[in-house]
């Protein structure tokens, strides 16, 4: 019996600065496949549908359980996980490209960087005093762990970004993920302490008045977090924090000027 | 003196605590990571971290915990250093709770604690089932505001190769490969911390992540650094099957009360719901009544195994038994275990809420690493200290679930101070050491990629070597080990390391080769591989997870020795070292009662 | 690279004021335009007596201008800036909001032209003045009509999607229970306000009074 086959084509572009050109590959089938299954296919029998000799394919990928935000890419046309793309559950053939909203290195593999440089910009972390035993950490109601725990699933795959349409060349908005955590710290009770510098951060371009509203991140995050309700509460934050820091004298946190 | 300068190489659990102790102590430390750091292995850690807080009013103690930690590693762990370790486990909760982990809560506000495997104790403090994550990132988070402060600078998407030795065997430095330039190039340090975590790839499929292929281990193994214990591989009873990797179903799914059970009639073709109770056997609960469910790791696996290959009572189609939580409040389920239960659902395509889930046993962890003094986490190579999963202090024969997390935090925070304390008692700094021997070893390596690269004749296709590696691995290493399979697996591994001279890097490009970078690691995976299985062919008793039929019992007067690897131009030799005993006495190891 | 964070408060600023703006005055002035013009319904005399009023107001050419022209124009030309540094992806992605999102681009676009035309041939050609029979003339002819029933959908979709926009982006609906209720409310405004506007310009275009039943005895 001839072995059941599927199609999977690759956008591919060897160099940032160079061509980009599309491979079609014929892979066998099995049960269970996801598309990693299918790029490691491709590495073991690196040739193209018609016979020609290519390469492995380039992309990122670590835990392969959806936790480490690794292998995010285009997947016939939406940005997800790849290795939660069920080939059965994906119309064929498969188109993989990679993210458009970050700076190409090489086939499906893209640099990140941004994003953690903005978790770096808007101070998300909590400040502690250091490692030294001093106690406890603040008491928290469960009802408020629940809260912030599904802000701190976020895995900054960068799907958000990749799917929202204020992220472009024009417009370096921060993204939906990044104000999540933002977020997420000011909800915490020493992270709140510190909460007008994460604030002052998010005022000004690419921060949170960058955010229109379109509400395509929400449906797209892979660990469905609730970053619409996320946007919309710091913006209240950040507008409160502009009201407040314009009329009371004189400023005490932030100067505004988080340089990282 | 000018400061010294440490680096750390690992970005996960343990080596973000190092750094931050290095960069506490205000000495400015280097991080390398291969993937940006909150990308690392210890995101699929689930269940949660051990601390004795006895916050349950059971009389639960850091003695207990440590004496749970010694019995389940059955006795091959040092003692010292563990005990430390369980004593410092709740001041390390309190750590990374004021660092903002959003641990679950009881109604008081305080930190909520579930059962784990391998003890009776409410003592595993847990962020939903997605607690390795919840650690890591906080510890990246502090990583991140040393790095915005100007302490740690980070190199991430950059590889390990070597270390740079001087001629007096000390280490004066790193070598090191840009994954997207693929340039190589030395960085000078006083002290080098490795924290490179688990080998899974070595096996092949495991619950491990890509990156963790043990290569940076090997590399130093083949430098002159000892390993210790290669051959204690613990296989994780319940994982869901993969052809890419096989996913970890957390133990807490059985801290939570989740039940283990296969129907009383082999091959049952019934769906699971509609068996009833009376012809379900719940075998660990019947062959282990004091545990039950929560037996350690080794246990429920043999028993798994036994269930399958020797009752032939596994399920019907499936080498698998059920792993069922079914009959747990849908609530609770949500607000405990969504993260695991999620990746079953989306992985699987079934709601573990209301069908059993099919698990198998995985490769999951090594006990076995680089060996580590009892003291600082030093390995033998001066300036090159270890910790977390690519050292091998804390386990013994077995690690018992929600320990790993408290030994890479612990061994971490005990890696950083250590290191810079001996980069400042050196009389010579890095300064001093001649350029030449930075450019040798940068040579060196060079050498190997450009081999690599030109070597157009090669026949052997580096992905198919692996898979057969992964699976003469977990065919004869992994659950039950036979002298004779052992044996014919170091022919099979001889026989790879022959192909690998061949191997052909179909990408010749210099620019972020992968194919160079997998192939370079699995060189070294096929020496650490050897190392592995050596350990277990020598080792002629059963302990801890390394269980042979033909030894069923624990030696402890031939074997209650560590077993130490050393590499001499090619050749692997076993030596073995003691076991420090000196807190707790020796006892039998069994789950059938409480101990 | 590099976002954001310039010490500069000016961009958050102009951002906050154009969705205000949206809202107070221009959504205040078309809801009571819409409110005005409704008299139109009732009959020639009340809508002469409301709109004389109305064009007698003192100050007139300064509160105009700062109440309307100057809001306008910046709720409009900011409104482009920030269409264009936005990059739609609706084909890609057509789900509701994001429609929303793109429409919202669009019909500020449409209103833009429609007042700008409704401006100079109500506002600049009659030299501020003008009568119930000025209007019907203008609106017997039916390309006129077509293009104020165009303008008006367009306008009343802006302000009742704007309102949902300005609750989520001023932070008023965070939940997203409230900001489905916010929806709901913006959808409510639009619609009512598309068909108040449309059922005065046809009332205008026939010459009819359907509201006129029950005052006629009150009168002025």
């Amino acid at each position: 019996m001839a072995d059941k086959t599927f199609i999977v084509k690759i956008k591919r572009q060897q160099r940032p600065d160079e061509a980009v050109r599309w491979e079609e590959f014929e892979l066998r089938w099995r049960p269970h496949m996801n598309v990693i299954i299918c790029l490691r296919d491709i590495a073991e029998r690196p040739f193209t549908r018609e016979g020609k000799e290519s390469s492995a394919v380039s992309y990122e990928a670590n835990c392969l359980e959806e936790v480490c935000g690794a292998c995010a890419m285009v997947i016939n046309g939406k940005p997800r996980q790849a290795c939660t793309a069920l080939v059965d559950d994906l119309e064929k053939p498969i188109r993989l490209e990679p993210l458009t909203k970050f700076p190409l290195i090489r086939d499906l593999q893209v640099d990140r960087s941004k994003m953690f440089d903005d978790l770096k910009r808007t101070k998300c972390w909590i400040p502690i005093d250091g490692t030294y035993d001093i106690g406890p950490g603040p008491r928290m109601a469960p009802e408020k762990q629940e809260e912030a725990y599904p802000l701190s699933r976020c895995i900054t795959c960068g799907n958000c970004l990749e799917i929202c349409p204020k992220v472009n060349a024009d417009d370096q908005f921060v993204g939906a993920a990044i104000v999540s955590q933002v977020r997420l710290f000011n909800m915490h009770p020493t992270g709140a302490m510190h909460s007008a510098a994460r604030l002052d951060a998010l005022m000004g371009p690419g921060g949170i008045e960058d955010c229109d509203n379109a509400q395509n991140c929400v449906k797209i995050c892979p660990k469905g977090i609730p970053l619409t309700e996320s946007l919309a509460s710091v913006n209240g934050q950040v507008l409160r924090h502009a009201i407040k820091s314009f009329f009371t004298a004189p400023k005490t946190i932030g100067s505004a000027a988080p340089e990282g | 003196m000018s400061a010294p300068k440490i680096i750390v190489v690992g970005g996960g659990l343990a080596g973000l605590m190092a750094t931050i102790r290095v960069a506490e102590a205000n000495v400015p430390v280097d991080l390398f990571s291969i993937v940006p750091v909150k990308r690392s292995h210890s995101v699929c850690a689930q269940g949660g971290i051990n601390a004795a807080k006895n916050l349950k009013g059971e009389g639960d103690s850091t003695f207990k915990h440590f004496d749970d930690t010694i019995y389940g590693g059955d006795f091959l762990a040092n003692q010292p250093l563990v005990k430390s370790m369980c004593e410092a486990a709740p001041s390390i909760i309190d750590l990374l709770d004021r660092m903002g982990v959003m641990f679950n809560r009881t109604p008081e506000g305080l930190l909520d604690f579930r059962r784990f495997g391998g003890t009776l104790y409410h003592r595993t403090a847990f962020a939903g089932a997605t607690t390795g994550q919840q650690l890591l990132y906080a510890l990246d988070e502090q990583v991140r505001r040393h790095e915005s402060e100007g302490r740690v600078k980070k190199y991430e998407g950059w590889t390990f190769l070597s270390a740079v030795l001087d001629d007096g065997g000390v280490c004066r430095g790193i070598c090191a490969m840009d994954l997207k330039t693929m340039e190589i190039k030395t960085f000078p340090c006083d002290a080098a911390i490795f924290c490179t975590g688990g080998i899974g790839s070595i096996f092949g499929r495991s619950t491990n992540s890509v990156v963790c292929t043990g290569s940076a281990q090997s590399a130093l193994f083949q430098q002159g650094a000892y390993y210790a214990n290669g051959e204690f591989i613990q296989v994780h009873p319940t994982a869901i099957p993969g052809e890419d990797k096989n996913r970890l179903m957390s133990e807490s799914a059985r801290g939570e009360g989740g039940r283990v059970w296969v129907p009383k009639t082999p091959q049952d073709p019934r769906p699971p719901r509609t068996i009833p109770e009376n012809e379900r056997f719940y075998f660990l609960e019947e062959w282990y009544p004091k545990y039950g469910n929560l037996v350690p790791r080794d246990v429920a696996t043999r028993a798994i195994h036994k269930i399958v290959y020797e009752m032939k009572m596994g399920l019907a189609g499936d080498p698998a038994v059920y792993l069922d939580v079914t009959h747990i409040p849908r609530e609770t389920l949500e607000r405990k275990l969504e993260g695991i239960l999620e990746i079953y659902q989306k992985f699987v395509g079934v709601d573990p809420h209301v069908e059993p889930m099919k698990v198998f046993p995985a490769m999951h962890y090594t006990m076995g690493g680089l060996w580590v003094d009892n003291e600082n986490q030093a390995t033998n190579l001066p300036g090159v200290f270890a910790a977390g999963e690519c050292e091998y202090q804390y386990h013994g024969a077995n690690r018992l679930g929600a320990n790993s997390l408290v030994s890479c935090i612990f061994g971490g925070g005990i890696a950083g101070p250590a290191a810079v304390r001996y980069a400042k008692g050196l009389e010579s700094r890095y300064e001093n050491t001649s350029a030449a021997v930075y450019e040798r070893e940068r040579v060196r390596q060079q050498d190997i990629s450009d081999t690599l690269l030109n070597a157009h004749t090669g026949t052997e296709n580096p992905m198919t070597i692996w898979r057969e590696l992964g699976d003469v691995m977990t065919e004869n290493v992994t659950v039950i080990r036979y002298n004779a399979n052992l044996q014919k697996t170091l022919v099979k591994l001889d026989e790879l390391s022959d192909r690998f001279t061949r191997v052909n890097v179909q990408d010749r490009t210099q620019w972020s080769n992968q194919s160079l970078n997998f192939v370079r690691e699995l060189g070294n995976m096929l020496v650490l591989a050897k190392v592995i299985t050596m350990g277990a062919l020598a080792r002629n008793e059963t302990r801890g997870a390394h269980y042979k039929p033909e030894f069923p019992n624990r030696d402890d007067a031939n074997w209650l020795k560590t077993t130490i690897a050393r590499y001499n131009g090619g050749d692997i030799q076993l030596a073995y070292e003691a076991v420090d005993i000196s807190q707790l006495p020796l006892r039998e190891r069994k789950y059938t009662a409480a101990k | 690279m590099a976002v954001a964070a310039s010490n500069s408060r000016t961009s958050y600023i102009l951002d906050k004021l154009q969705s205000l703006s949206g809202i107070v005055p221009i959504g205040a002035f078309l809801a009571e335009h819409i409110w005005s013009n409704s008299y139109a319904l009732v009959s020639p005399a009340k809508y002469n007596d409301v709109s004389s009023e109305l064009q007698q107001v003192p100050w007139r050419i300064f509160v105009e201008t700062a109440v309307l022209w100057l809001p306008l124009l910046f709720h409009s030309l900011y409104g482009f800036y920030i269409w264009w540094k936005g990059k739609s992806n609706i084909t890609a992605h057509p789900w509701m909001s994001n429609w929303m999102y793109t429409l919202q681009r669009w019909t500020g676009l449409i209103a833009f032209v429609f007042i700008a035309w409704h401006l100079y041939t109500q506002r600049y050609e009659g030299h501020g003045v003008t009568s119930y029979a000025d209007v019907q003339q203008f609106l017997t002819n039916p390309w006129n009509l077509t293009f104020y029933i165009i303008g008006l959908l367009a306008a009343s979709f802006h302000l009742g999607n704007g309102v949902w926009n300005f609750a989520c982006k001023w932070g008023i609906a965070v939940s997203v229970r409230s900001q489905r209720a916010f929806g709901l409310l913006g959808a409510a405004v639009g619609v009512s306000f598309a068909l108040a506007g449309i059922a005065i310009v046809i009332g205008l275009h026939y010459g009819a009074f359907p509201l006129g039943g029950y005052v006629t005895g009150g009168g002025q």
